[in-house]
């Protein structure tokens, strides 16, 4: 017998083979006629099922209505839909069209999408610094989405934007895709090494989101059970080795892309700029007059002849961080300066080293250094000072206190410029510079008010004297710095402002090394970057179809055979994430795994025909409305004797889809059906409540900042990502951190979800409100305020049994908030004084409708 | 899944295709090969372990391995040959060895400790202590996700996910894995220390927290006392069982025990981490005030934790990572500092579970996640004496279950430099904790995106110089 090798064998795996559309069996039941229905019918037939039937329409229209937008249907859509009786699918199908082009569509997939692309709004590692920019690329999801933006041209786009012939800002703008990767910005660490964990996390995220291929082990060994090679790793990796991204705290290079709004309003502001430099204009007379008069301040300046004496250092006081260490007075800040003293157990000490007009630095996390000197002045003046501190300071001209600033930055010249009137004799001057970590400075210098080398010399010319070049200079410099025009200044700096910040947010994007600077890329021994082996070029997997000749070996080429024809994995794995989407499970279900340790398909030619049907048009709004459609998708989720027992994990689709809601889906319900969400479309992420204390970081002075008005109710779609510290409510429902591409997330059943939904205010309010909306509805009758809950938010009428809990749920608390009526008003608030104990009363059961099985599960 | 362990079962339809069970009893079983009854080759001798971490890295040289030689060779520069190859997180240039900084005293296993922590001096007899630790990394967060998690970079499960995942819970009133926090702020690598990585989410741990409520969302809103928030659970649940018996899918069984688990937890977890009600001879010996947040706090509240069957309690304390910039992060200040705050409360643990017979059933591990350089950081040129990271040698403390007592394991040579003998590295100590807590580490896994994973990747070895 011959031997077969593991290799050749897996080369006949199933999922590497071409993929043909196959034909629909024929199956005898009219209504499953469609190609997937009579796949699956088939499937079911073949094991003794029997289809459920289709679930009743309401049931229906919340699942699609979730699962195409994310969001309930509203008691109009419902009552318009259930009206709408003439042709059962012809009325789905409206459903579906009106569906897929609302704006919360293009929300929903975004929301999928930003998990395989490990979408995050911060750097992730130790500093988990923020990255404030990154939802324009959300924001461009967002926008293709809507507009139902081809699979292939999407994928390119996101891949190889920048390499595209003649990119355009929205095409590099995609790239973002893969500067999702984390970035170290922790002290001492190897940027190359960070780097390399990016450039193997963009190989890895690639194969496992397109081609469902796990090479992660191959990095450092060929591949135990599937046909990839440590080498074929390494040419894959090469495709991405490019780049000039390398580990950079400022995440370089960025791009900055104006959103639409934003090429708007520049343009408005350039008009307004234009106006406001005609203004800006210096008239002879003006011009002489402030001459003289800064011309005099520069004498008295002059005269003055300044005495500064060296710095006197104490610190640095340890303080345990930035802000104890900004915020506590200290001996020197308590009780005055005392040079000849000990102060907090330290002495003064003379720093001679420390020059006017340089940074100095010194080393103490959390804690802060005390500087101080006396300026003597033989006669009054003005005189300007100029200060830079890492981080924080606070200043004292004359034992009173002129500035304090709690920033975190690294010191320069400039960062704080004071105006000082100088007294005769002796002036003293004491800083405080406060540190959090890293190393910690300060720069110092003192100038002559209105200084500058070329005025100056103009002035210390005699007015007559000067020439007109000299007066020119004086008359740039009146526009410069007069106060008569100081409105004018201060616009135009304020529109100079306004006009850069629609210049869009600054966006890390992947940008190609130039042609002399390009890396040779060596297979790393055991996955060591520090061991290098042999050089590789780009290549793919010798088991998969070839690049063509004729194209070329970088992102781009890579990209375009991912989506071409000739690749049988892509089609497949993108049909069965969208399908799994929908069925809370794959036909594959292991879908970052379509190699041999994977699952084999339950339905393999359904999974081909929906590729195929994919792969023409590549079109996701089609290929979902073909799934929705389908009886398969339109059955009974409820369970029964049959499928109970044969089919207790719905393998064979012998029941409508039915599990649990994402952590956002949860948390938009509940805003949806009180009425509270918020529509408002895209911009910077948004911060909704969370406990005090959750983000802790070592480093760091960022803040979770409450998102007050509409943006504490927005989709949680635009919810601020903070790679190491998730918002706590949506990591109780499985949410993950996304330091790495999520394929599949968990669906758990904890306590600490009714927890959530029971005492989290993001639930508690919705509930206060729905009470509210309930009230008003109806006419306070208790069961049709029971009836009107429940079409709210579960799309039916109640069973009398539960009508009848309800309303005595709704009496016993009735009588208990009587009991206590200042209680009611704390709950409901001060308005509506009238309806407190209703209100009150009422809450307590929409909360109940809120954590209901039926309401966090599609059903 | 007639009796669920609520604290570990998921959603089953979920999980299909991923090894072994979610159930914690069910996973044993696979791990020891069928439900005959007979005792599996390794037993467990450990059911609960407290991992003390100590964030930063304390400079364990100072404190269990005294060299003379780098007293003698104090403020000299450091041997040329030890510097090829060696890639530093801060030192620069030619950096010059330092010496011990404070005094020593005997500890009463008859070895040399710092002079710092003379209570836990008296504890050592009941010790094992590990003076080889080796580990791959040298900058924080990748070495505490090593330790913690078995790979230097985020997004595995961390070792309290695995025990809950392989073992599930002792109480079903309280989480498995819980994690309290003191120092002043979180790890380096953050709340990946504790996190599920790819495991069901249900097994990462809880942080219990010091100030406010001490699990997330416990208590509940404005306006519920225990009559009202019971009435609306049994509402939830009356109106969940009608629906469970209408439609059918299991999962609604579960949610109702879990309500019914939140409801218990919301006395139960108050009651566990409420030091306030323990006798003052506890707190004079702990050195705690109930209403801090203190590591001595967290210590005391350990030992309740695993008292009521908390299977793993994680504790870090920050402020460890003595460099020497300044006096907030040297060893003439900051160190002593961070010594008084440990050395009563650590003893005092080991004494009070000894006291209740808890450490027959009980792991302790003390460390950090890496060791320091003999030689003085003087970073930017520092007039603070501190040490550097150096991956290369550390000391951790065991003490408890399964391990010796008043065991000395390993060696290093005579500067601090290298070990010399039995090197432990840290996946040899998560292997070995494992196989205390009866799991073999190899056996012990999770598929995830096609491959199957465990917390010592693809090494380590039960080091059985650390057993009793």
């Amino acid at each position: 017998m011959l031997a077969v090798s593991g290799g050749a064998l897996a080369q006949q795996h199933w999922s590497y083979q071409p993929i043909a559309r196959p034909e629909p069996p024929t199956v005898p039941d009219a209504a499953w006629r469609q190609p997937i229905d009579a796949f699956v019918h088939a499937a079911m037939q073949a094991r003794g099922l029997a289809p459920s039937p289709a679930a009743d329409r309401a049931t229906w229209l919340r699942r699609v209505t979730l699962d195409l937008t994310g969001l309930p249907p509203t008691l109009d859509e419902l009552d318009a839909f259930l009206a709408d009786t003439t042709d059962e699918h012809g009325a789905k199908a409206r459903v579906v069209d009106r569906l897929v082009t609302t704006p919360a569509f293009a929300e929903r997939w975004t929301q999928w999408w930003l998990d395989l692309a490990r979408y995050a709004d911060s750097q992730g590692y130790e500093k988990d610094g923020l990255r404030r920019t990154m939802w324009r690329y959300r924001d461009w999801v967002l926008d293709a989405f809507a507009r139902d933006v081809p699979f292939d041209r999407f994928t390119i786009e996101q891949l190889a934007g920048d390499l595209l012939p003649g990119a355009g800002d929205e095409q590099r703008l995609a790239t973002a895709f893969h500067r999702q990767t984390m970035t170290n910005t922790e002290g001492g660490t190897d940027n190359e090494e960070f780097r390399v964990a990016a450039v193997v996390d963009r190989v890895d995220t690639t194969l496992s989101v397109w081609m469902g291929s796990t090479l992660g082990c191959a990095q450092c060994h060929d591949h135990k059970y599937d046909p990839f090679t440590q080498r074929e790793f390494f040419e894959l990796y090469a495709f991405f080795d490019q780049t000039e991204d390398a580990d950079r705290d400022d995440d370089a290079p960025v791009l900055r892309v104006p959103t639409l709004e934003q090429r708007a309003a520049a343009k408005a502001i350039e008009l307004e700029l234009t106006a406001v430099r005609a203004r800006l204009v210096a008239g002879e007379g003006d011009v002489a007059a402030w001459a003289a008069d800064v011309g005099a301040r520069h004498a008295a300046f002059r005269a003055a002849a300044l005495q500064l004496s060296p710095w006197r250092v104490l610190g640095p006081v340890p303080a345990g961080g930035l802000e104890a260490a900004h915020r506590t007075a200290f001996a020197p800040e308590r009780d005055g300066v005392r040079l000849e003293e000990q102060q907090e157990g330290l002495a003064w000490r003379v720093e001679p080293t420390f020059v006017d007009g340089a940074v100095h630095t010194w080393t103490g996390n959390g804690a802060a250094v005390y500087l101080h000197r006396t300026i003597e002045a033989a006669s009054a003046a003005e005189a300007v000072l100029s200060l830079g501190s890492d981080d924080a300071i606070k200043v004292w001209w004359n034992g009173i206190e002129v500035l304090a600033k709690e920033v975190a930055r690294g010191a320069r010249l400039d960062q704080e410029v004071l105006a000082v009137d100088l007294r005769p004799g002796t002036n003293t001057l004491t800083l405080k510079v406060s540190n959090g970590g890293g190393p910690s400075g300060f720069a110092f210098a003192l100038r002559v008010p209105e200084s500058g080398a070329e005025l100056e010399r103009v002035l210390a010319v005699a007015a007559l004297d000067r020439t007109s070049a000299d007066r020119a200079v004086l008359a740039a410099e009146f526009v410069a710095r007069a106060p008569a025009l100081s409105a004018e200044r201060a616009e135009l700096l304020r529109l100079e402002g306004a006009f850069d910040a629609q210049r869009g947010p600054a966006v890390p994007v992947m940008r190609e090394l130039p042609a002399d600077r390009r890396r040779e890329t060596r297979v790393h021994r055991r996955g060591n970057f520090l061991d290098p082996g042999d050089v590789v070029t780009p290549a793919v997997p010798r088991v998969w179809p070839p690049l063509p000749p004729d194209a070329g070996r970088d992102r781009l080429a890579f990209a375009r055979w991912l989506m071409s024809r000739e690749n049988p994995m892509t089609a497949r794995v993108l049909a069965n994430r969208i399908w799994s989407e929908l069925f809370g499970a794959g036909i594959v279900t292991t879908l970052e795994d379509f190699g041999t340790q994977g699952e084999a398909p339950s339905h393999p030619e359904l999974l081909d025909w929906l590729a195929a049907e994919f792969r023409d048009g590549w079109s996701l709004r089609s290929l979902l409305r073909t799934i929705v459609l389908s009886a398969t998708y339109g059955q009974s989720s409820a369970w029964n004797e049959s499928n109970r027992e044969v089919d207790p994990d719905n393998r064979w689709l012998s029941r409508g889809p039915s599990f649990r809601l994402s952590a956002e889906m949860l948390r938009d319900q509940a805003l949806a059906v009180s009425g509270l969400l918020s529509a408002k479309p895209g911009g910077p992420s948004v911060m909704p409540p969370q406990p005090d204390g959750v983000w802790m970081q070592i480093y760091s002075g960022e803040k979770w900042e409450p998102a007050t008005g509409d943006d504490a109710t927005r989709r949680s779609l635009y919810t601020f990502w903070r790679r190491t510290s998730p918002h706590p409510a949506m990591l109780v429902f499985d949410a993950m951190s996304r330091e790495a591409c999520v394929l599949r997330r968990q669906r758990t059943n904890t306590p600490l979800q009714a927890l959530v939904l029971w005492n989290d205010p993001q639930f508690r309010e919705p509930a206060i409100h729905l009470a509210f909306a309930a009230m008003q509805a109806t006419g306070g009758h208790d069961d049709d305020t029971v009836r009107w809950l429940f079409r709210r938010c579960l799309q039916r009428d109640p069973s009398a049994a539960e009508m009848a809990r309800l309303v005595e749920l709704v009496k016993a608390e009735r009588g208990a908030f009587a009991a206590d009526p200042g209680l009611a008003e704390r709950i409901v608030g001060a308005e509506r004084h009238d309806l407190h104990l209703e209100v009150a009363a009422w809450s307590v059961v929409a909360g109940v409708v809120l954590s209901l099985d039926e309401f966090v599960s599609k059903r | 899944m007639n009796a669920p362990d609520l604290f570990t079962s998921a959603s089953r339809r979920a999980f299909l295709g991923s090894a072994p069970s979610l159930l914690g009893a069910l996973a044993l079983r696979d791990l020891f090969g069928g439900d005959d009854g007979k005792p599996s080759r390794a037993a467990p001798r450990v059911k609960n372990v407290i991992w003390l971490h100590m964030e930063g890295s304390p400079p364990t040289l100072d404190m269990f391995d005294r060299k003379p030689a780098l007293d003698r060779h104090d403020g000299q520069k450091c041997p040329d040959a030890f510097l090829p190859k060696e890639r530093f997180a801060f030192i620069k240039g030619h950096p010059h060895l330092l010496g011990h900084r404070h005094g020593w005293i005997r500890g009463n296993n008859g070895i040399d400790v710092c002079e710092l922590f003379p209570h836990l001096a008296q504890q050592l007899r009941d010790v094992t202590l590990v003076r080889s630790m080796v580990t791959d990394q040298f900058n924080h967060a990748p070495a505490e996700h090593l330790l913690f998690a078995g790979a230097p970079r985020p997004g595995r499960p961390s070792f309290g996910a695995w025990a809950s995942y392989g073992l599930g819970s002792e109480n079903r009133d309280l989480p498995a894995f819980v994690v309290l926090l003191s120092g002043g702020s979180l790890p380096s690598a953050g709340k990946a220390l504790w996190s599920a990585g790819f495991l069901p989410s249900v097994h990462q741990g809880v942080e219990f927290r010091s100030v406010g409520e001490p699990v997330l969302y416990l208590q509940d809103p404005p306006g519920f006392d225990r009559a009202r928030r019971e009435r609306a659970l049994r509402a939830g649940n009356d109106l969940n069982g009608l629906h469970a018996e209408a439609h059918g899918d299991p999962e609604t069984r579960t949610r109702i025990a879990q309500a019914e688990l939140a409801f218990r937890m919301q006395l139960s977890v108050p009651e566990a981490a409420d030091v306030a009600n323990e006798p003052p001879d506890v707190h004079a010996l702990y050195g705690t005030t109930p209403g801090a947040s203190s590591f001595a706090n967290n210590c005391l509240l350990a030992r309740r934790l695993v008292e009521r069957g908390v299977r793993f309690v994680q504790l870090h304390d920050s402020g460890w990572d003595i460099h020497g910039t300044s006096p907030g992060d040297d060893l003439m200040t900051q160190f002593p500092k961070k010594a008084a705050q440990i050395d009563r409360a650590l003893s005092a643990l080991l004494i009070d579970l000894r006291r209740r017979g808890l450490l027959e059933e009980t792991l302790v591990v003390w460390g950090g996640e890496f060791g320091r350089t003999p030689m003085n950081e003087a970073r930017d040129g520092s007039a603070y004496w501190g040490r550097d990271h150096h991956p290369h040698c550390f000391s951790m403390l065991l003490a408890g279950a399964g391990v010796k007592r008043g065991a000395v394991v390993g060696a290093t040579d005579e500067l601090g430099w290298h070990v010399t003998d039995a090197p432990i590295h840290v996946h040899d100590l998560q292997a070995t904790v494992l196989f205390l807590l009866g799991v073999d580490h190899e056996k012990l896994t999770y598929k995830f995106q096609g491959r199957p994973f465990r917390l010592t990747d693809v090494h380590g070895k039960v080091r059985r110089e650390l057993l009793a």
